[in-house]
């Protein structure tokens, strides 16, 4: 479903992805860690066509992204680690216009608008101006933003942030539901509990380089640690 | 004050660490550039107007210091409609506010800080240009060393006492009103205060000063010149400062810049108490976030806009919703509704009837000319409106990028949302003028197509330097007109017209003359006419592909999700990874 083929990205002299290469299916959820400034946010930026590779190329369900960006585009909800939106909407507004983009029906708006608010718990602010949200109801409707036209893709960095303990639990039960629906899910975090319960693969990243990918026990092998969590086997890859 | 030089530290740093960007060389060389011809340009047309009015037989020099007093209360009123704005922002809606408000310093340190910032960003440009203005007065009436050295010394308290009654207005209107209207409320009695000061002084028709006939007496003419200043008044101590320094009273001079002196440090010495008691309630106060609920159930504007395609549909009701929504914007209409007034109303007190030239021939030359005007009409309010109008993303220009929408569509989208109402606009413009005006109806067709082909053009340059110069990370994106991409487009939109009127003009006349006279024109003559129409038509077409295609192209490659302003590094490497 996403396909990372000799991707880099250099700014100047600095190599912040160099020469991944990633095959992720179907309906698999891939963690992606590694310390700060490995290459985490670019790659989840280049996945999601939010900047053009330096060199490589990044396949989503067999569409290139650089030669098909908006047909690319429409497999994937994207949600990035800040929630910045556009503040002076509602709740309900912005998913009308991201319903609008993405090109969504006014029948199939009505039913999922109310079902993800109801989700996310954002019914009763539905109809509030974003710039009173907290962080956390913005994160959590950039979330129900990203679902909205069904993603066969969803590219996540961070997902936790900003949520409280009952919505962090939420995430996680939908991720997993998501992916058993068939949806693949990349996600980048720092959150290794988070990792380790609930991504079928975890890849590794440090300056740029994905130095170890696999289940978790397969990432334990390679490290000869039997009765290692996911905590000791990244501080084993990345020193 | 070790706190308060601490607390001012990161400004001055960041200052010094931009300047250490070469590429930044590059941006302050034509802005100086620009800048420096302007403040020379200002120079020779205080000069001239200066020598003009001195010799005037017996009352030149009541005349240069009646000028000179009314520059110096615009001069004031300017520093504390500047000050308001700026002290709103420094004090209490700056985003680095939460980091200072959390260090072990005083509510009055901060404040002490903050202003001492506001104070030099809300002056620095008004002074600046307002010296040559001063220099032309030192120059025309041969003023020693002493009048340059008592300026900067006089300008000084003008200035902290301006910024020091804005900021204690700041202070206690933070504490009365509720915080999510401050902005827009400052926002508009600034703005009321200087639309009145303009159109005031309109109405007085300052004109009329040059010209004693218009008087009825010239004992009432006299009277109302030499008319003192209220004593009260901050900018009557500067002026008599300068007033003594160009007569070469020294003591006279310094006692009046010693009144000023006095006052602002009694300002500081007020406002510092009044910070002790209520800057940090009211700072805690303007973060409180009110909650608004709107009635957002009602599709009707998707209904309406539903012929369109989705994605312009859905860039649409955004644009208009934001823009309702966000007060300052709002101020933005009010300045231009006035800018519109006083334009048409000038043109309706033309004395044309008094001129010695023919009459028709006046009116079409003004009609022709006001082509040009009306266009720099559009210039200005595009640069207010559309230029912004890809900054306005914001941090949310991620949903444009990740979403499945060309940087190509987006653009033509927002050319298209502004192109409707500004041409409406300028065609009113236009129109409204030429009927006042009583233009033939050659001028008036030609007035209005050539402008329905120009307008385009202006808005696509809008766009276009909007996107290749978008600063989403502005606390205020609706001022980044001002940056050098404004500026770029205001260069390149006046070219534009300039070359558009230029083609025009000769073979306008050429017609008009043959029109009066009753010639018939040549074969020749009319193919340069036809020649000039195409040339102008194929200008007007390229200027809107083109900008657009340079936007393109540079928005294309900038990445969101980035504030500029943790982007850069002092290595060179431009972007921050993660």
């Amino acid at each position: 479903m996403i396909q990372l083929i000799n991707l880099s990205k250099h700014y100047g002299r600095i190599k912040a992805v160099n020469h991944i290469n990633l095959s992720i299916s179907k309906g698999e959820i891939f963690g992606f860690i590694g310390p700060n400034g490995a290459g985490k946010t670019t790659t989840i930026q280049l996945i999601g066509g939010l900047m053009a590779p330096t060199e490589g190329s990044v396949m989503v369900d067999g569409i290139n992204m650089a030669l098909e960006p908006e047909n690319a585009k429409k497999k994937i909800g994207l949600i990035p680690d800040r929630p910045f939106l556009y503040e002076k909407l509602t709740a309900m507004e912005f998913l009308r216009f991201t319903a609008d983009i993405y090109g969504v029906n006014a029948t199939e708006f009505q039913e999922k608008s109310g079902q993800l608010l109801q989700m996310f718990s954002l019914m009763d602010r539905a109809h509030e101006l974003i710039e009173s949200y907290s962080h956390g109801m913005k994160q959590r409707l950039i979330m129900a933003g990203a679902l909205l036209h069904d993603p066969l893709i969803i590219v996540v960095d961070e997902p936790m942030v900003g949520l409280d303990p009952k919505g962090m639990n939420m995430v996680k039960t939908l991720f997993l539901k998501l992916a058993e629906k068939g949806t693949t899910i990349f996600m980048s975090t720092h959150t290794l509990r988070l990792a380790e319960d609930i991504c079928h693969r975890i890849g590794i990243i440090n300056q740029g380089e994905l130095i170890a990918s696999g289940t978790i026990n397969e990432l334990k092998e390679k490290i000869k640690i039997d009765q290692a969590d996911l905590e000791e086997v990244f501080f084993q890859f990345t020193g | 004050m070790h706190n308060v030089i601490s607390l001012l530290k990161p400004r001055i740093w960041s200052f010094k660490n931009r300047s250490r960007d070469n590429k930044r060389w590059i941006k302050i060389g034509i802005i100086t550039t620009i800048g420096s011809a302007l403040w020379l340009g200002i120079f020779a047309v205080s000069y001239r107007v200066l020598v003009y009015i001195k010799g005037i037989e017996d009352i030149g020099d009541i005349l240069a210091f009646k000028l000179l007093s009314m520059i110096l209360l615009t001069l004031f009123s300017l520093l504390i409609f500047s000050a308001i704005l700026t002290s709103l922002s420094k004090l209490f809606l700056s985003k680095d506010l939460i980091l200072v408000h959390a260090l072990p310093v005083s509510g009055e340190t901060i404040f002490l800080a903050r202003w001492i910032e506001s104070t030099v960003d809300s002056s620095w440009m008004v002074i600046v240009y307002t010296i040559p203005v001063l220099v032309a007065y030192g120059t025309v009436y041969n003023a020693g060393a002493f009048f340059y050295l008592n300026m900067g010394i006089t300008l000084l308290p003008l200035c902290i006492i301006a910024s020091g009654l804005s900021a204690l207005v700041v202070l206690v209107v933070v504490i009365i009103l509720p915080a999510s209207r401050i902005r827009s409320v400052f926002v508009f009695l600034g703005l009321l205060v200087f639309i009145i000061l303009f159109v005031a002084l309109r109405m007085l028709k300052p004109e009329r000063l040059v010209d004693p006939e218009t008087f009825s007496s010239t004992l009432l003419y006299l009277q109302s010149l030499s008319m003192p200043s209220s004593p009260l008044l901050p900018s009557t101590w500067t002026f008599d400062s300068i007033k003594a320094a160009l007569q070469n009273d020294m003591v006279q001079s310094l006692f009046h810049t010693g009144l000023a002196w006095s006052a602002s440090a009694f300002l500081v010495f007020v406002n510092l108490w009044v910070a002790k008691g209520i800057y940090f309630k009211g700072y805690s106060k303007s973060q409180a976030s009110t909650i608004k609920f709107l009635r957002t159930e009602g599709q009707w504007m998707t209904r309406l806009f539903s012929f369109l395609p989705g994605p312009t549909r859905a860039f649409l009701i955004k644009e208009i919703k934001t823009f309702w929504r966000d007060q300052t914007q709002w101020s933005q209409i009010f300045l231009i509704a006035a800018l519109v007034v006083i334009y048409i109303y000038n043109f309706s007190v033309l004395p044309l009837e008094k001129s010695p030239i023919k009459t028709e021939y006046l009116q079409n030359l003004f009609s022709f000319l006001n082509m040009a005007l009306a266009a720099f009409v559009l210039s200005a309010v595009t640069a207010r409106f559309a230029f912004p109008s890809i900054s306005i993303e914001g941090n949310a220009f991620w949903i444009v990028k990740s979403g499945p929408i060309s940087i190509r569509s987006f653009l033509l989208i927002k050319f298209f949302i502004y192109l409707l109402p500004l041409l409406v606009l300028t065609e009113i413009l236009i129109i409204t003028t030429n009927l006042l005006l009583q233009v033939t109806p050659l001028m008036m067709y030609l007035s209005t197509i050539t402008l329905f082909f120009l307008t385009p053009g202006v808005v696509s340059i809008g766009i276009g330097l909007g996107a290749a110069y978008p600063d989403f990370s502005s606390e205020n994106p609706s001022q980044t007109f001002t940056s050098l991409g404004g500026l770029i487009f205001m260069l390149l939109s006046t070219a534009f017209i300039g070359l558009i009127i230029i083609i025009e003009a000769g073979p306008v006349y050429t017609l008009f003359v043959s029109k009066i006279y009753g010639n018939s024109l040549s074969a020749l003559q009319w193919s340069w006419i036809i020649g000039s129409f195409i040339a102008n038509f194929i200008i007007s077409i390229l200027v809107i592909v083109l900008p657009i295609r340079y936007g393109e192209k540079h928005l294309a490659i900038h990445l969101p999700l980035q504030p500029a302003k943790t982007k850069r590094s002092l290595r060179g490497t431009d972007f921050k990874i993660e």
